[in-house]
């Protein structure tokens, strides 16, 4: 399919999306993992651009970082000192693990030049109070973008920018849903739907995704595969993907932070946009840097593969990552008595070696075959 | 074979700050084990959590954290670290999760043991891993989980915002402890804790500032211990008290020219970080065998919690250690290096703490130019032994000294 080239073409090359806007004239902001407020970024009429890190070696963020966290926020520290965010307007974090609270600080001394914005949410996000929190939160960045932009903000813009990401959203899990009767699509091809659109402007996805939706419903479903469901971080390294795809096995579902995760949660404006974007922070569940007594994403990560009809679950686990490390002994026990096979592969940016990965992989698809 | 003549140690004098101290924590663990066996519910907390609203609610609590580190210290680290990573846990996790998360499973800890709890109090002020840790608690072992968040602050002065949505938070806690225990709270009661409190915080900042003299008429080392108390017990009478005695102790101390550092006070660091429990006699060893006194540590300033009415008690637990932005983070330590005449700053770069080893790196570097010392750094782990090279510590303390030395030569 041809619109699948331009899914890869543009999760391979962001920094060919960052020029493209930046010759458009618009503003470009930074979004790090991994809620951020895109929508008040887009109301201001600035692109907001995921910042996952890269696969890259580290050399100047070591200089901030002791070994012992995630690569994710040292690539993306290491990515600001060697230029490749050169343009940009401002880089957003918001504080949901210990890394990213880290990030933030060092990013204001690694790299200067980008102004740090930082988003503090209420992990107690439940109960109203939390609203006006949230809201704090919101305005503090809406403060500093309309410094960089020299732009007010306008409620009704948000109002607009709120209706383009609940579309956008609708689309990307129409296409999960669409993409699991597709066994000829690759784990490659998957990643690349997902990793574009952190890069993309939603609009932009959005109607390349309305193509794809079109050729998927039109093509006939390929040969059988062994299904599964991915779970962890980030789920993007090329050599990963292709062990995935040459052993046969199909993402039918995944509960990827930087994948459907982002798209669980719709926006339902309900009086003012502020308010209306805070509930959405509130509705957020099932994610590991997301506070929850009952660790409801354990269970669900059960029923999402029962739901699915997938043959195991493979947990996709980025070194150091706290938040996942000790939701995996959870899960792990979930499934082995849900009678689902579980298999951990502990990934990190710098990873050239997927030997090991291989063979767990390999060993993996022989538990499903059983 | 010559016979070892062992030397007796003289009686703990009752009425020294040290004895009342150890006491205090002795019998906070005592406390709560007669308290479960009487059939009386009792919580987990951790470190930070305002420990104004166990004590004035009465509750019986233990610590975790201090578990944890009472386990290490006593070489059981290691082995309860080893259990939980077989359940599932990563050894990159917390060693003071992972210790605490195979006792919460079952494991046995003669170095310390505590009852389990019946429900959990946990603040992440100091990290969102310690939310991570007591969800795990509480749903491996079936029991409420009182939480209060208190974000990272990434500005420099704590917002109105911030303060509203803690009282809301401290409040709704207090909610849930009333149903879950019964227990009633009481405001008179909370300004009598508030008032102890005060006390305790005023005779701990006053004592820690006698690092001011030189030489320092104690021991840095002795912090690690006493600040046990200051976390767990600052609302409790006796504390007051044993910190009062404490800071009178010093205050002799320096007017009769003694110290509890033992030897010639050479050097004067400060020490940053959690204590390398595991080895902990290692590398006290290896700053008094080169005649350093470690004077002061972020804990000198960090449980000085003196504030006025309930908003403003918000306000102060959400300005700890790990809750701070790089900057005043930065200028407390600044203050306590000029304060107490610091020549030269140790880092542990602990393995187990993220969030305060993250960004270690550039704020003493930013320390070291703005007081003109040296900043050395070593690797280590508050509880998992395994994370220690003696011989890089070795190495790293020696480079310090001969700096410190060259310094001084230079003056």
């Amino acid at each position: 399919m041809e619109v699948l080239k331009k899914f890869e073409e543009a999760a391979k090359d962001p920094r060919a999306i960052l020029d493209r806007y930046l010759r458009e004239g618009k503003d470009v902001v930074l979004v790090a993992p991994v809620y951020t407020p895109e929508e008040i970024v887009h109301s201001f009429g600035m692109v907001p651009m995921g910042a996952w890190g890269a696969d890259t070696q580290l050399n100047g963020s070591k200089k901030y970082f002791p070994a012992f966290i995630c690569s994710i926020v040292q690539s993306i520290v290491e990515l600001g000192m060697n230029g490749a965010y050169d343009g940009v307007k401002a880089l957003i974090v918001p504080s949901l693990c210990d890394s990213l609270k880290v990030l933030g600080e060092n990013w204001k001394y690694a790299v200067p030049d980008i102004p740090f914005i930082p988003m503090t949410y209420p992990q107690n996000r439940k109960p109203e109070y939390a609203l006006e929190y949230t809201k704090a939160g919101y305005r503090r960045v809406i403060s500093d973008l309309e410094k960089i932009s020299g732009k007010g903000f306008d409620e009704n813009a948000l109002k607009v920018s709120i209706e383009v990401y609940n579309e956008h959203n609708r689309l990307m899990r129409e296409t999960a849903e669409e993409l699991r009767r597709h066994p000829e699509i690759t784990a490659e091809e998957r990643s690349a739907i997902y990793k574009s659109a952190t890069f993309l402007r939603k609009e932009e996805h959005s109607a390349l995704l309305k193509e794809l939706l079109q050729e998927l419903q039109a093509a006939t479903p390929g040969r059988e595969k062994i299904r599964i469901v991915t779970t962890g971080i980030l789920a993007d390294s090329p050599s990963l993907l292709q062990i995935l795809d040459e052993n046969g096995l199909q993402i039918v579902a995944d509960d990827i932070a930087a994948e459907s995760r982002q798209y669980k949660t719709d926006c339902v404006l309900e009086g003012d946009a502020l308010t209306s974007l805070a509930r959405k922070f509130s509705a957020r569940d099932n994610c590991s840097v997301l506070y929850d007594v009952k660790k409801s994403r354990v269970e669900a990560i059960v029923d999402l593969a029962k739901k699915t009809d997938a043959g195991g679950v493979l947990m996709i686990l980025t070194k150091f990552c706290d938040p996942e490390e000790f939701d995996y002994p959870l899960i792990r026990k979930a499934c082995e008595k849900a009678g689902l096979p579980i298999v951990e592969i502990e990934v990190d940016r710098q990873m050239e070696n997927y030997e090991q990965a291989s063979t767990i992989i390999e060993s993996f698809r022989e538990m499903m075959e059983l | 074979m010559s016979e070892e003549v062992k030397k007796q140690r003289p009686a703990p004098d009752p009425n020294s700050a040290k004895y009342k101290l150890n006491m205090i924590a002795k019998k906070a663990y005592e406390d709560v084990a007669e308290a479960k066996a009487r059939g009386e519910l009792v919580g987990w907390c951790s470190s930070n959590f305002p420990v104004e609203i166990p004590e004035t609610l009465g509750l019986y609590v233990c610590y975790p954290e201090n578990q944890a580190a009472a386990i290490a210290a006593r070489g059981g680290g290691e082995r309860l670290c080893s259990i939980a990573e077989g359940q599932g846990y990563s050894n990159d996790i917390c060693a003071y999760a992972r210790v605490s998360l195979a006792y919460a499973g079952g494991a046995e800890a003669p170095e310390q043991p505590m009852p389990l709890p019946d429900y959990v109090l946990c603040c992440n002020n100091i990290c969102n891993c310690m939310i991570k840790w007591y969800e795990n608690l509480a749903r491996e072992l079936n029991i409420p989980m009182i939480m209060i968040d208190i974000p990272f602050n990434p500005d420099y002065e704590v917002g109105d915002a911030e303060v509203a949505y803690i009282r809301s938070q401290f409040l709704d806690a207090i909610k849930q402890l009333e149903e879950i225990t019964g227990k009633k709270w009481d405001w008179d009661r909370y300004e009598e804790v508030r008032e102890i409190s005060g006390r305790t915080s005023r005779a701990w900042l006053e004592a820690t500032a006698t690092a001011r003299y030189t030489p320092s008429p104690f021991n840095g080392f002795d912090l690690l211990n006493h600040m046990a108390v200051m976390v767990t017990a600052r609302g409790k009478k006796e504390a007051a008290e044993a910190m009062e005695t404490l800071l009178k102790e010093y205050e002799e101390n320096h007017e009769k020219g003694v110290s509890t550092y033992r030897g010639e006070e050479k050097y004067r660091i400060m020490f940053e970080g959690i204590a390398c429990w595991p080895w902990l006699r290692v590398t006290a060893h290896g700053l008094r065998d080169r005649g350093i006194n470690m004077v002061t540590t972020i804990y000198a300033d960090a449980f000085g919690f003196i504030y006025k009415d309930f908003d403003d008690m918000c306000r102060a637990y959400a300005k700890v250690p790990n809750a701070i932005n790089l900057e005043y983070a930065r200028d407390k330590r600044t203050k306590l290096c000029k304060d107490n005449h610091v020549e030269g700053l140790l880092v542990h770069t602990n393995r187990s703490c993220k969030l305060w080893s993250g960004f270690m790196y550039e704020m003493s570097r930013q320390i070291g130019e703005e007081c003109n010392i040296p900043v050395v750094s070593f690797d280590g782990d508050q509880a998992d032994p395994r994370n220690f090279s003696e011989a890089q510590y070795d190495t790293r303390v020696q480079g310090l000294t001969e700096i410190m030395q060259s310094n001084k030569e230079a003056l």
